[in-house]
């Protein structure tokens, strides 16, 4: 979802650079929209007539294991160009304007699924894919809830969203906090003595939405309007209490203690908990899956329909999931994989830690984040809009 | 000279070509840019490449049907958000003018009226800054505002502060970022108009029987007004579009018409109501750029 | 020339020692660095005088002006107005307008508004500001034009409306620097009367800057000639030009044939002097003061030398040339005639015939003046 070593700020940095991509892209590619493609269409050049030498990958930034692509152009001789974006925003754009020029891109699966579903992608060939059968089975059952019979993509890499915490800071206000409830969070009660020492929520209504679902004990997914209606009510009352509203601000706060609590993604509080080892000044920030459930994210492998070398993207997807390959990217960037072959080639650091791979009966309580429908989205952002800015 | 010849064949010369290279320009990055928005903001949302529904259809085999929805228009009328984000950007945009005005007023006053040695050296430190990228500045005020920034850190080593000012994040700090940002665009034609300014005119006035305070209300302030009209449009129009500075510094409550644009089309991927969102943005702000049109022409044809 | 001051003070007060000076300048000097522009300058000038500062750019006329107005202030020495001390005092404080060089009218106003400026700084009734800036437009003859902008006006409206605008605060001191200097020679030689009349009828002192000795001549009551921040000569003038106490200021003013020569004969009633520039003597029929042997100058104005083919009489002041150049200027003739010992002569004579005989060029001619004519400066 958000790759570790992410930079503060990098979000809105991106949506920055995405509205001068949005003026050009309508200029440029969308000038040719003449001729408008339809989701069912196969996409011109589908067939095979790339060399096979080059390869178009779009991903987060440092993502990637310092050999994985070297050694992939070793192997096979293909040259790989590498571009990166931040947000899925950036990458939803440059695929639903079309001709992007991308061989394999990264997208979360809650955006894959609506992707898909947009015609964006080309369903995956499995003959073409030997090193399928290292996957784990469960996880890719867990796909399947966005991408039937997993036809379209694979999985990278997966993560959770919890709460980071400052358990001390926490105690000083309210000894029996409960540390592993959306609760701390959404309970005004809770919510309003804890907010002196700081709440942060995420800018990602999408998200902060299956958090509220969860705290209130509905399905996460749903797309009842009375239970938006609940939610709404619900961050209202919190409002006063939240700090914070930003995807990237939290993990800096939290490490040098101007936070105490942030709704967040695993990687991130992880990374916020590392630096704060490293300032050593007695912060320590911890992370929990509630108890009332929570998402988990993947972040797939997948080739666009109009991907000009799909030979080098078959070849590539092939490459990830080989046991080491995959073990390198855990090992090297501390995320979870989805490749049970691989398991026995990760480091006992990264594999132990709960904060990588949750315990069994965290991963118990975890949902798949399945994408919204068009007025969905549209209510539950305008329901972000009312809480940010109380208008 | 070869390729010359053949192009006036066709009656292109290279007078005609550099008279018609601003229209050129102008046709390529104004208005094929909006009539592509245009377009799209009278479409429907589709889940498809791209995500709206085309105008034209073919129907049937001989007729080809346009389809023009205005409901995207009618839409951001149902909903009290557009027009308060409308509202709120432009009173931010105009709070952000006035204190651009008086911030750099007296700034563009200083540099026209120091030695020319210095004046050269001072307006290079206003444009300075644009030597780096707007959002390293900015990013800039954060490592000055945050909780452990400069500011605080300062204010409490001397002992002013026990406890760190919250200034990121809240309309304060978005302000000192809009006003921070935009300022050379007021200083440079405040300058530029200030510098032909007769500053005998002031002596005259003291002469007169005016304080120098006088002076300045009753002659330098009515002579620079054209300078303050160029520099307050420079600053007023681009920030009420204005999206990066709020959101990087504002506190999320800072509604903004950009930032409204933004969830349009990222959160919701609704590219036509976006387009909407942009065409009436444009239309809003065409009224004050045909002002000051009028204005201008009505000062270069009169008084000076 | 010579149409000497038109100024309404007919008494010269400046030669009586109990009279009471309007404006004393005394002993200022305006430094900026290292350079005084001006340097140690004394100065009286009385009430209705035209006082003229006259000199070339840069010898400090008008940075003296702009203390008056209090636009500079003195680096040592003291300014007093009517007696009372002007040092601190700021420019909107002095009972004194300026007009400025460049006029500078309020061009995002009209002549009416321009005029009016100064009397509703002071807080003046409505009537009777319009009613002194219609009388003020009328006597400048400007009533047609009060709602005119400066751009619409030609300069010599400009200029009226520029004078206007600093008499409509009834000034007891004007300060007008260069007034006439944008106007061009027909307008200005009108002009000159018109301020004569106008300073005459309203009373007022007017302190002019002016690098131009012929505007100065016209104008002046007395005239100050400046040279490198000093005031090198102060007097009415004829007294400037007909006895110029230097070499510079019988240069400045007019033209002037100066021979140099070392003194022979030094009596109370006469003076004789050799000059090997003119190669001959020259007698002068009044005194000096100067030591025996000096070297000093002898300054003969050129319309004082009569030209003739006869030899004159007499053997001092007489000089024999070649007549080099002639310069017809229809009312006189400027005759350039150079003589053995290499000196040119510039000599004028009223063309008063028609029909005159005619000095050509080449011809031999002597030159001679009256004894009364010279005059003998030492420095």
């Amino acid at each position: 979802m958000r790759p570790f070593a992410q930079q503060k700020g990098k979000h809105l940095m991106g949506s920055v650079r995405r509205m001068a991509i949005l003026v050009l892209g309508c200029v440029f590619t969308l000038s040719a929209c003449g001729n408008h493609k339809s989701a069912s269409e196969p996409a011109p050049g589908s067939a095979d007539t790339d060399s096979g030498k080059v390869l178009n990958l779009y991903i987060w930034s440092d993502y990637l294991a310092a050999n994985t692509l070297s050694d992939f152009e070793k192997q096979t001789g293909i040259k790989v160009h590498v571009a990166y974006f931040d947000t899925n925003e950036t990458l939803e754009t440059k695929l639903l304007a079309g001709s992007s020029g991308y061989d394999v891109v990264v997208p979360t699966a809650s955006y894959f699924e609506r992707q898909i579903k947009a015609g964006v992608y080309l369903p995956i060939d499995k003959s073409k894919l030997s090193n399928l059968k290292n996957m784990d089975p469960q996880l890719m059952s867990k796909v399947a809830l966005h991408d039937p019979d997993n036809a379209h993509g694979i999985i990278y890499t997966w993560g959770t969203n919890g709460i980071g915490y400052n358990g001390k800071m926490i105690k000083e206000l309210l000894p029996d906090a409960p540390l592993d409830s959306w609760r701390l969070v959404f309970d005004p009660a809770i919510a309003s003595k804890v907010a002196k020492c700081g709440i942060s929520v995420l800018d990602s209504p999408a998200e902060m939405m299956r958090a509220v679902y969860s705290y209130l004990g509905k399905d996460p997914n749903s797309q009842k309007p009375d239970d938006l209606v609940q939610a709404e009510a619900v961050l209202s009352k919190i409002r006063p209490y939240i700090r914070n509203i930003n995807s990237s601000e939290y993990i800096e706060a939290l490490a040098n203690g101007d936070l105490c609590i942030a709704v967040g993604y695993n990687g991130d509080v992880m990374q916020a908990r590392d630096r704060a080892r490293e300032a050593n000044k007695g912060i320590e920030i911890k992370y929990s899956v509630p108890k009332e459930g929570s998402i988990l994210w993947f972040d797939m492998l997948a080739i666009p329909k109009d991907a000009p070398n799909k030979v080098s993207a078959y070849a590539f997807l092939n490459y990830i999931m080989t046991p080491q390959v995959i073990a390198d990217v855990s090992n090297f960037k501390r995320y979870a994989n989805g490749n049970t072959a691989s398991q026995p080639l990760v480091m006992d650091s990264v594999k132990n830690d709960p904060g990588i791979y949750p315990p069994l009966e965290q991963r118990q309580k975890l949902a798949v984040q399945l994408a919204d429908s068009a007025d969905q989205t549209r209510a539950i952002t305008r329901v972000w809009q009312k809480f940010k800015t109380g208008q | 000279m070869k390729t010359a010849a053949y192009l006036r064949r066709f009656g292109i010369s290279g007078r005609g070509l550099v008279v018609a290279l601003p229209y050129l320009w102008l046709l390529l990055f104004f208005v094929v840019p909006f009539v592509i928005v245009l377009k799209i903001s009278f479409s429907d949302i589709d889940l498809a490449i791209p995500p709206y529904k085309p105008l034209l259809e073919w129907v049937g085999k001989n007729s080809l049907a346009i389809k023009v929805d205005f409901n995207n228009y009618a839409f951001l009328f149902t909903d009290r958000l557009y027009i308060n984000a409308f509202l709120n950007s432009i009173k931010v945009a105009f709070i952000s003018t006035v204190l651009c005005a008086l911030v750099g007023y007296p700034m563009a006053y200083g540099i026209a009226r120091s030695k020319p040695a210095t004046r050269n050296l001072l307006l290079l430190l206003v444009i300075l800054p644009f030597w780096t990228s707007l959002l390293l500045r900015v990013y800039a005020w954060i490592g000055l505002l945050k909780a452990n920034g400069v500011i605080n850190n300062v204010l409490i080593w001397m002992g002013v502060i026990n406890e760190p000012l919250t200034l990121l994040y809240t309309p304060f700090a978005m302000y000192v970022g809009i006003v921070y940002s935009y300022l050379p665009f007021f200083i440079l034609p405040m300058y530029a108009n200030l510098e032909k300014m007769d500053w005998q005119l002031l002596e005259a006035a003291e002469d007169l029987g005016c304080r120098p305070w006088q002076a300045f209300y009753k002659i330098t302030l009515p002579l620079s007004r054209n300078g303050i009209l160029a520099g307050s449009m420079l600053v007023f129009i681009p920030a009420v579009g204005e999206f990066v500075i709020p959101a990087l510094l504002g506190g999320p409550n800072a509604l903004m018409i950009g930032r409204v644009l933004w969830d349009e089309f990222f959160s919701n991927r609704a590219w036509p109501v976006a387009s909407a969102v942009a065409i009436l943005l444009l239309i809003l702000l065409v009224p004050f750029m045909m002002w000051y049109q009028s204005v201008q022409a009505r000062e270069s044809a009169g008084a000076r | 020339m010579t149409t000497s001051g038109g100024a309404a003070v007919k008494s010269a007060p400046w030669k009586d020692p109990s009279a009471r000076p309007y404006v004393q300048v005394d002993r200022v000097t305006k430094a900026f660095g290292d350079f005084k522009a001006v340097d140690d300058v004394s100065l009286k000038i009385y009430k209705g005088e035209i006082f003229c500062l006259l000199g070339a750019s840069g010898c400090g006329k008008t940075t003296l002006l702009r203390m008056l107005g209090g636009f500079e202030t003195p680096t040592s020495g003291k300014i007093f107005i009517d007696g009372e001390d002007m040092t601190g005092v700021p420019p909107y404080e002095r009972p004194v307008n300026m007009m400025f060089q460049s006029y500078a009218l309020f061009p995002h106003m009209n002549v009416e508004e321009n005029v009016a400026f100064g009397l509703k700084q002071d807080r003046i009734p409505k009537a009777e500001i319009k009613e002194r800036v219609a009388t003020m437009l009328d006597l400048v003859k400007l009533g047609d034009f009060a709602k005119r902008k400066p751009h619409q006006l030609s300069g010599g409206q400009r200029q009226r409306v520029a004078l206007a605008r600093s008499l409509v605060k009834r000034p007891k001191l004007l300060l007008l620097d260069e007034p006439l200097g944008a106007l061009d020679k027909k307008l200005r030689e009108h002009t000159q009367f018109e301020l004569i009349s106008l300073q005459d009828k309203l009373g007022v002192t007017f302190v002019v800057v002016t690098h131009d000795q012929e505007e100065a001549m016209t104008l002046a009551s007395r005239i100050g000639v400046m040279n490198h921040g000093e005031i090198v000569q102060a007097g009415t003038p004829s007294e400037i030009y007909e006895f110029p106490s230097s070499k510079f200021v019988a240069d400045f003013v007019g033209s002037v044939n100066m021979f140099e020569g070392k003194l022979i004969e030094d009596e109370p009633e006469h003076v004789r002097i050799a000059s090997d520039d003119m190669g001959g003597t020259i007698y002068v029929s009044h005194g000096i003061s100067a030591p025996p042997e000096a070297i000093v100058w002898a300054a003969v104005r050129p319309e004082k030398i009569f030209m003739s083919t006869a030899q004159p009489a007499g053997t001092d002041n007489v000089v024999r040339g070649a007549v080099q150049d002639i310069a017809y200027l229809g009312d006189l003739s400027i005759y350039l005639v150079k003589l053995p010992t290499g000196k040119v002569v510039r000599v004028t004579q009223p063309n008063t015939s028609r029909h005159a005989e005619a000095i050509t060029w080449d011809q031999q001619v002597y030159l001679s003046w009256d004894a009364t004519s010279p005059v003998v400066v030492t420095r």
